[in-house]
């Protein structure tokens, strides 16, 4: 198992350095103009564009800029020349938002997801099975947008139950943390809660034909332990994966509803970045949410080993 | 009279479809004894499992309709609480199933799953008392080194293993019934006969009354008292052992007995091959590297030698069979052989002309020439494509006809298989098992090839079906002068198709020669263990047998 954590661990960091090369080539070699001249962007003056290139090596080989761009990047000495401030100040600065609202609502999805997949693979064609199927459906088809605006001119301000947004410091005010959230956390968990418990729901049906289920019952197991411990377990290995893939994607910004409601957290600043075209803050976010898709991405791969024993000895036997 | 055992009365079972009630189990009664070994024998689809399943309780689906009765000492379980019979389950009839592979889950450890079968009846007893029961029940059914072996997932034990674990974890608790529901038929022949004589032991030591299901008359006769056959979800023949075999009254029984291959009897005379080598394959080894997981860093060590260092050589009109259990290497074998997967070293000669080691676009010429028949008739049919489609496919990519004539041909060849040209638009599972094979074959035959390589096609079939896919199998070559290569694991299949047999034990051939001199004389220890491991579907021989080999 530790042997398999390292292997993982190990491929993680070749990924990370592909990831790295390809976000260099992207921003800075494959568009045919100056790079220097559109990370100026707006505010572009000759003396600005020549310190650019000085700062950013442009004017060396293409290994050497890449060197330059990454000891930038992870030296945190990348400034928006639109905004005139640290990059990675802005980006540290937005962590706790982001990542209160990513977990808030992995929790929910999570919690729901499962539960609702459970009931319904128990209850397969029965009524509760049809009505949280409807409600799966209607989270899946529901865009996050246009939810927030909908929970917005209800709950906020016609009967102001909710404030409309805005971070609060946890450690400040736990009350007033969780109040701010809530709607953020519903609006992004809902449309997980209705793929998650579809997917599961699939999965424990598939699950439920096994011939380890029907050997579980003729050994004389009560039906719940059945479906717990054998069709529920084994069915969500899958689910492990669909999660780390969809949280570290969220955690690389979660553009849309960071900006509905004012969360002043990565997402957002992608999201102000892209709209001033303003391209160090692009890199440095695309190189943040990589990290965690590739980081979860690991993370799955070691959970699998936990929870599947066939691929940590399969692979670590020999 | 007392109460038997577990008595069955008027059992029906129907299942509600699309197309009305089907009866799988249509007014099934018998009665078991304490001590005796009751065999349910007959073919798919004869309702024997969804008997022994129904018995426990374990038909679950909603569209099933289940009349009858079945009681354990005169309590009757059909319509029983789920309580109720959460209490019988495993605690006094015990069921173990076909496939140790898929039976057991794959994420516990194997004395985990045990314990937990334990203690789901026996509440009171404590984690470590039930360990130790757990262990000690594998222990008796011979699983070597229990203690350890018991900290073990599923996948790490090889399929005879598993199968007795799963014995182990029925009998923990001791149950007055047995259900063994076609226990070997997932097993090689060796693994198989030691499972038997493991049942025989159980059954020695304490008594257990059982019920064995399988399609296997052979095995039937090596472990039973008393057998049912059934049909169509009747039983249409009841008796001892001696009464079946002998003295069969129904004539679905006869037709049985009849189609069964016995490796005991000569095939009939063969007419002599020209001896004309066709084939000739000289030291082929295929290796296959062993992934290390992550980045595939190749190390020489590591590689499974599935086939290694393989000479043999097949004459022009002969049927040459070969035969291994699972992890031989045949199944690689037949695959390098038609270059499907390129060889290591080696050599392979078609019509004296070599073929190892040509690419893609030399071989295309000679696929024509060299066709493949598989072993599972449900999977290696696309199904979306129509049963036409799949057997003009050949003759459209190899450019040998098209449109109106292309149909024609398919339709002749759907004809020569005993099939209909009316099939030529259905799909593939409109079709029956049997049917599907005659496909296979005819999509074999459309090229009109020279050597047919048949990988275990007739394991999957029913023995009746069998016996007809060997005739036609049979035709074929006399009628196309045709030269087969027949892989299969059952010897006693091989030796009635075979003018010879080549056995194959870890990626090597063990002994080769004429099939009956194999069959009556064999030399090497390994062909030895594997003859003397068939089952013989004849209970006075098999009881000479057992008698002349017991210590």
């Amino acid at each position: 198992m530790g042997r398999f954590a390292i292997r993982r661990l190990a491929g993680m960091v070749a990924v990370l350095f592909a990831v790295s090369v390809l976000t260099f080539l992207v921003f800075n070699v494959i568009p045919s103009s100056d790079p220097a001249q559109r990370m100026a962007g707006k505010n572009s003056t000759p003396q600005l564009v020549a310190g650019i290139t000085e700062e950013w090596g442009f004017d060396e080989s293409l290994p050497q800029q890449y060197l330059t761009m990454m000891g930038n990047i992870f030296g945190g000495e990348v400034i928006s020349y639109e905004g005139r401030e640290n990059v990675n100040e802005r980006i540290v600065e937005g962590i706790p938002a982001t990542f209160s609202l990513c977990i808030g609502a992995a929790v929910i999805w999570m919690f729901f997801g499962v539960l609702f997949g459970y009931l319904s693979a128990v209850r397969a064609g029965g009524l509760l099975d049809r009505v949280l199927t409807v409600v799966a459906i209607a989270g899946i088809s529901m865009p996050a947008f246009w939810l927030a605006a909908i929970f917005l001119n209800y709950l906020t301000y016609q009967f102001e139950l909710f404030p409309s947004g805005g971070y609060v410091e946890l450690s400040a005010d736990p009350l007033g943390w969780a109040n701010h959230l809530i709607l953020p956390w519903v609006t992004l968990a809902i449309l997980y809660v209705g793929f998650y418990s579809r997917v599961l729901r699939s999965n424990m049906l598939d699950a439920m034909g096994e011939d380890y289920v029907r050997t579980a019952r003729a050994k004389g197991l009560a039906e719940r332990r059945v479906m717990t411990r054998h069709v529920l377990r084994n069915s969500l290995i899958p689910i492990v994966t669909l999660f780390g893939l969809d949280f570290g994607a969220l955690l690389g910004g979660a553009i849309l509803v960071e900006a509905i409601f004012n969360l002043n957290g990565i997402g957002q600043y992608a999201y102000e970045s892209l709209r001033n075209l303003d391209l160090p803050p692009i890199m440095a976010i695309v190189l943040f949410g990589a990290f965690f898709v590739v980081l979860f991405n690991t993370l799955v791969d070691i959970a699998y080993a936990w929870l599947d024993p066939r691929i940590r000895l399969g692979s670590a036997a020999r | 009279m007392s109460e038997p055992l577990l008595a069955i009365e008027g059992l029906r079972v129907g299942f509600r479809t699309e197309g009305g009630l089907v009866q799988a189990v249509d007014g099934v009664g018998f009665d078991l004894a304490a001590g005796e070994v009751l065999a349910i024998v007959g073919e798919s689809g004869s309702g024997k499992s969804v008997t022994a399943q129904t018995i426990l309780g374990l038909t679950r689906s909603p569209n099933a309709r289940i009349e009858g009765s079945v009681r354990i000492a005169g309590r009757e379980l059909l319509g029983a609480s789920d309580a109720e019979l959460q209490a019988v389950r495993g605690n006094r009839i015990a069921m173990v199933f076909q496939d140790p592979m898929t039976s057991f889950n794959p994420v516990y450890r194997i004395g985990d799953q045990l314990v937990e079968a334990i203690r789901a009846h026996r509440r009171g007893l404590g984690r470590d008392a039930a360990r130790d029961l757990a262990v000690e029940s594998l222990d008796a059914v011979g699983l070597p080194e229990a203690h350890r072996r018991a900290e073990r997932y599923p996948h790490e034990f090889s399929g005879g293993m598993r199968q007795r674990a799963m014995i182990a974890m029925a009998l923990a608790l001791e149950p007055e019934v047995l259900i063994a529901d076609e226990p070997t038929t997932a097993l090689d022949v060796t693994v198989q006969a030691q499972i038997l004589e493991l049942l025989r032991r159980l059954h020695r030591e304490r008594g257990l009354a059982t019920i064995l299901i399988t399609h296997d008359l052979g095995v039937v006769a090596e472990v039973a008292d008393r057998a049912l056959v059934m049909h169509e979800g009747r039983i249409v023949e009841r008796g001892s052992l001696d009464e079946v075999f002998y003295a069969p009254k129904d004539p679905y029984t006869r037709k049985l007995l009849g189609a069964v291959l016995r490796l005991d009897r000569a095939a009939p005379l063969r007419p002599a091959r020209q001896a004309e080598p066709l084939l000739e394959v000289a030291g082929l080894v295929k290796h296959f590297p062993l992934k290390r997981g992550g980045l595939a860093i190749g190390r020489g060590a590591d590689r499974v030698r599935a086939v290694d260092g393989v000479s043999f050589s097949v004459a022009r009109g002969e049927t040459l069979g070969l035969v291994g259990e699972s992890g031989s290497g045949k199944s690689t074998l037949s695959r390098t052989l038609l270059q499907l997967l390129a060889p290591t070293s080696g050599s392979v000669r078609f019509e004296s002309r070599e073929i190892a080691g040509l690419s893609r676009r030399q071989m295309r010429p000679l696929r024509a020439e060299m066709q493949m028949v598989f072993q599972d008739p449900y999977a290696s049919l696309n199904p979306r494509k129509r049963i036409g489609q799949i057997v003009a496919e050949p003759l459209r990519l190899h450019g040998r006809a098209t449109g109106a004539e292309l149909r024609r041909q398919a339709e002749e060849l759907l004809e020569r298989v005993g099939l209909a040209p009316e099939h030529y638009d259905r799909f593939p599972h409109e079709f029956s098992g049997g049917q599907r094979q005659r496909v296979g074959i005819a999509r074999a035959l459309s090229l009109r090839p020279k050597l047919i390589v048949a990988d275990e096609p007739v394991s999957a079939l029913d023995v009746s079906i069998r016996a007809q896919i060997l005739a036609l199998l049979a035709d074929l070559q006399e009628e196309f002068g045709l030269t087969y290569v027949f892989v299969a694991h059952d010897i006693g299949v091989v030796r009635h198709v075979a003018d010879r047999i080549a056995v194959m034990h870890e990626g090597r051939i063990v002994e080769q020669g004429p099939a009956d001199r194999v069959c009556e004389r064999p030399a090497d220890p390994y062909t030895k263990s594997l003859l003397a491991a068939v089952p013989i579907p004849d209970p006075r021989e098999s009881r000479a047998r057992r008698a002349s080999s017991a210590p």
